[in-house]
């Protein structure tokens, strides 16, 4: 049993530590004031604008096992209350504060010595550290994550790495700033009383550990008192931590890109503690219901899919739930005949159901991954071997259109020109489906300049729409 | 009644329409047709069994939007003619077909097929047709009926603005003796004075006991006056519609939440409200919040949708007690007081035709 050891609030306990080779998964649970514990291994939503998108707060309170949500600083404005307030985020929710969206849109122009660029409803702007410290001062979150200078808009950071040189000085701004952020705290605190600071998880970079041994070493020896946590933008990192006895105290956020429920399951051994899982919005924007669970049902002999497309024809007089004996609200209430109706009369509830459901799918799958940690023996290692052999190893794509999309939704890759004047208003499927980067966006990942494969569809008006109702509505904001 | 087009209201869960206080919500005849069709429907079980919706469903007959949708709609005495939207192939909506599909539906109230006239149309020789032929359609409709005693067939009055013709139609119809009657083919871009007039002539002809509906009317100001008139049941799709483009209906007027004057409103949508939205142990959401994602997230038209469609049924709730409590017209007097602060911005149509049934606007409250 061991605890961390920061000025503030935050309570990490493990749990339980499993020896498998390569990786230490762990069950442990972190407490945050006023928030519900969060039993981990777990996951946080993903939120669009402060909202869980699709899901109304009450939605949110009734029908899905939420822990917390992640916001982007980018989503808002300057002058705004405390996030749980303006956002109505459920009281039991941490909220977790970073400065960009993930994944996040690339911004042309990089990040500068003492400042990241952002991209906000009205343009790139550049966010400097000091202006994200008030931020987080104001806005109030559970958590912040302090700066990184990250280049994003690698379809997966760690094949893509930017250059030597960059890398380093990846290292050297993230540390600076850091540094900077804590001094700035501790001016504060000498005048206020810290009881309602938000908490930092400082982040670890997706370079190789080589070349930010230094900043770890930082991190432990002369902040590890200011910290609460890690967010991880690369989990592969983690084996090499082994010797950082303070690692081992703090809970771990990943920020990695996840493609797939095993790739929960490996950075669950890696010794993950809390995801962001950036498939999940994607999957039911895409129609998808998830189907899979942990540990997987015996006696399977086929290969599962891990999800099933909503949009087939075939669930059109089906009165059985999305998944079988799945217990959500969508399952209960609904059946698959009135999802394939909703999606095909692009009627906003197939969504809404849609997200209830996902997000109860992947409850259960973590509920079950900390069971099997939890186990005396530990059947952690055999159900993930079982999963690996019974499911796809990639989610099936939808095969309808997407929700509306708006400019911040538009994932990209740096230097792809198709960015900038999309054809918006080429029809999904058109241009060919067998798309290699589509996968890649079904996961979330947010390869392309989205519209030339028609991963989400920019406003593809139906046939009852009319110019002026289009205009009325505002078209989606594509900054140039 | 809230409208539910496509066996959805508009992003909200069946749950959350029950929330709202809705025990009655319309269906669309002529889009369930389409999607998902009959076959599912009847696969299905009906409308209720495919939405999940345990409380009433009305049905309209697609007569409407063979007219608003349909440019190449044409209608003859056997029905009306018009390509599909899908794949253009011609199609033909008969009386007997709406019918079978409203029994398909499984609606708790279905609506006659009638032959809707936009009501400013000068052509009277075609206005008499269209009446007479929604008479003989109704009978059709009669005729076809499969489920009399667990369905209600509602009849349509027709007649444009032709107050006689409307009487003529009122008293063919109410021979028919159909469970509730309403009165159609208004709401189409007719002054407001001419259409209380319509509404006045028809209520007046119409027996005491069965519930007059008049179609397409959702404009608080309509809903008051109406209600005067002598009209009890309305159906619009400008509450939910409205409510996506970032406008909340409040009892002091609607307000544009899109306006940057609420970027750092905190306050609620509307104070005092009893909606989910709003009330003091709801979400707590602000206006600041919906401002922030209006035409930006579902979310937030999921929000405002709520309260527009709770804000409606409220203040039906309201005039059903006013009436009980025999405290109508005082009812009215503040609720235009309300919206208007100055009573020389009434609506001279509004004024007038309560003057008509005796109510006096500018009385004190």
């Amino acid at each position: 049993m061991a605890e961390s050891s920061s000025d503030n609030n935050v309570m990490f306990n493990v749990l339980k530590t499993i020896a498998v080779e390569g990786g230490v998964p762990r069950a442990g649970r972190l407490s945050l004031p006023k928030r519900k514990p969060i039993d981990t291994p777990n996951y946080i939503g993903l939120s669009s604008r402060g909202a869980i998108p699709h899901m109304t707060p009450d939605v949110i309170s009734k029908h899905v096992e939420l822990n917390g949500s992640y916001m982007a600083l980018e989503d808002y404005g300057a002058g705004k209350d405390a996030l749980h307030a303006y956002t109505a985020t459920p009281e039991p929710l941490a909220i977790v504060l970073g400065a960009r969206r993930h994944p996040a849109v690339v911004a042309p122009m990089g990040n500068g010595k003492d400042y990241v660029s952002i991209y906000t409803s009205t343009g790139f702007q550049k966010l400097k550290n000091s202006e994200f410290y008030r931020a987080i001062e104001r806005l109030q979150p559970d958590i912040a994550i302090p700066l990184a200078d990250l280049t994003f808009g690698n379809a997966h950071i760690r094949t893509k790495l930017p250059n030597q040189k960059r890398q380093l000085r990846m290292v050297e701004r993230t540390e600076d700033w850091l540094s900077e952020l804590i001094k700035l705290r501790n001016a504060d605190n000498e005048s206020e009383t810290t009881a309602s600071k938000p908490s930092l998880f400082a982040p670890l970079l997706p370079v190789a550990y080589p070349t930010q041994w230094e900043y770890i070493n930082r991190l432990s020896q002369d902040y590890v008192q200011h910290l609460s946590g890690l967010a991880v933008y690369d989990a592969d990192i983690l084996p090499d931590l082994m010797n950082h006895e303070f690692v081992d105290l703090l809970p771990r956020l990943s920020m990695d890109f996840i493609t797939s429920p095993q790739e929960i399951l490996r950075q669950v051994r890696l010794g993950i503690d809390v995801f962001t899982v950036t498939f999940l919005n994607a999957a039911s924007d895409a129609g998808i219901a998830l189907t899979f669970s942990f540990p997987p049902p015996p006696g399977t002999a086929d290969i599962n899919p891990l999800g099933i497309d909503m949009w087939s024809q075939d669930h059109q007089v089906s009165l059985k739930p999305l998944a079988d004996g799945c217990e959500c609200y969508a399952c209960t209430k609904h059946h698959r005949a009135y999802l394939q109706h909703l999606l095909n009369a692009k009627e906003m509830l197939g969504w809404t159901l849609l997200q209830i459901h996902n997000h109860h799918i992947l409850n259960e799958f973590f509920k079950g991954i900390r069971a099997t940690v939890i186990a005396e023996p530990s059947t952690f290692e055999r159900d993930c071997d079982a999963f690996f052999n019974t499911y796809e190893s990639v989610l099936p794509k939808g095969t309808g259109e997407r929700p509306r999309a708006r400019g911040y939704h538009f994932k990209t890759e740096g230097g792809q020109s198709s960015r900038i004047n999309p054809p918006a208003w080429e029809k999904f499927g058109e241009g060919g489906t067998e798309d290699s980067t589509l996968a890649g966006e079904i996961a979330g990942l947010a390869v392309t300049g989205a519209t030339a494969e028609g991963g989400e569809t920019p406003l593809v008006p139906d046939d009852g729409t009319d110019a002026k109702e289009l205009d009325r509505k505002g078209f989606a904001e594509i900054d140039k | 009644m809230p409208v539910a087009t496509q066996a959805s209201l508009k992003g909200l869960t069946p749950e959350q329409l029950e929330e709202t206080s809705c025990r009655l919500c319309l269906n669309n005849t002529y889009h369930l047709g389409l999607k998902p069709g009959q076959e599912v429907l009847a696969a299905v079980g009906g409308a209720h069994k495919l939405q999940g919706w345990n409380y009433n469903l009305l049905t309209d007959s697609g007569g409407f939007q063979m007219v608003s949708l349909l440019k190449l709609a044409n209608i003859t005495e056997e029905g009306v003619r018009f390509l599909s939207p899908h794949d253009g192939t011609p199609m033909l909506l008969t009386p007997e077909h709406s019918i079978s599909l409203q029994n398909t539906i499984g609606s708790d109230i279905m609506m006659q097929l009638d032959d809707v006239l936009v009501t400013t149309s000068p052509d009277a020789v075609r206005m008499r047709e269209a009446m007479e032929r929604s008479v003989r359609w109704l009978d059709r409709c009669i005729a076809a009926h499969k489920n009399p005693s667990t369905q209600n067939l509602f009849c349509i009055i027709q007649g444009g603005l032709d107050l006689d013709m409307r009487r003529e139609c009122c008293k063919e119809m109410v021979a028919r003796d159909t469970p509730g009657i309403a009165i159609g083919g208004l709401s189409g871009g007719e002054a407001k004075a001419d259409y209380c007039k319509v509404v006045v002539t028809c209520t007046e002809l119409l027996p005491e006991l069965k519930p007059r509906y008049v179609m397409g009317i959702g404009y608080p100001e309509d809903l008051v006056v109406s209600v005067a008139l002598g009209a009890d049941m309305f159906d619009c799709v400008w509450p939910t519609r409205t409510a996506r483009f970032g406008n909340a209906i409040t009892k002091y007027g609607v307000l544009n939440l899109r306006n940057a004057k609420y970027a750092n409103d905190f306050g609620p949508i509307e104070d005092g409200c009893g909606c989910n939205c709003c009330h003091k142990d709801g979400m707590g959401i602000t206006r600041a919040f919906v401002h922030h994602n209006t035409a930006k997230e579902t979310v937030a038209a999921h929000l405002l949708t709520m309260h527009n469609v709770w804000y409606q049924l409220d203040l039906m709730r309201q005039v059903r007690e006013a009436i009980i409590a025999d405290r109508y017209p005082a009812f009215l007097r503040q609720f235009f007081a309300n919206l208007y602060p100055d009573q020389a911005n009434y609506p001279k149509w509004a004024v007038d035709a309560l003057r008509g049934v005796g109510v006096d606007l500018y009385e004190d409250i």
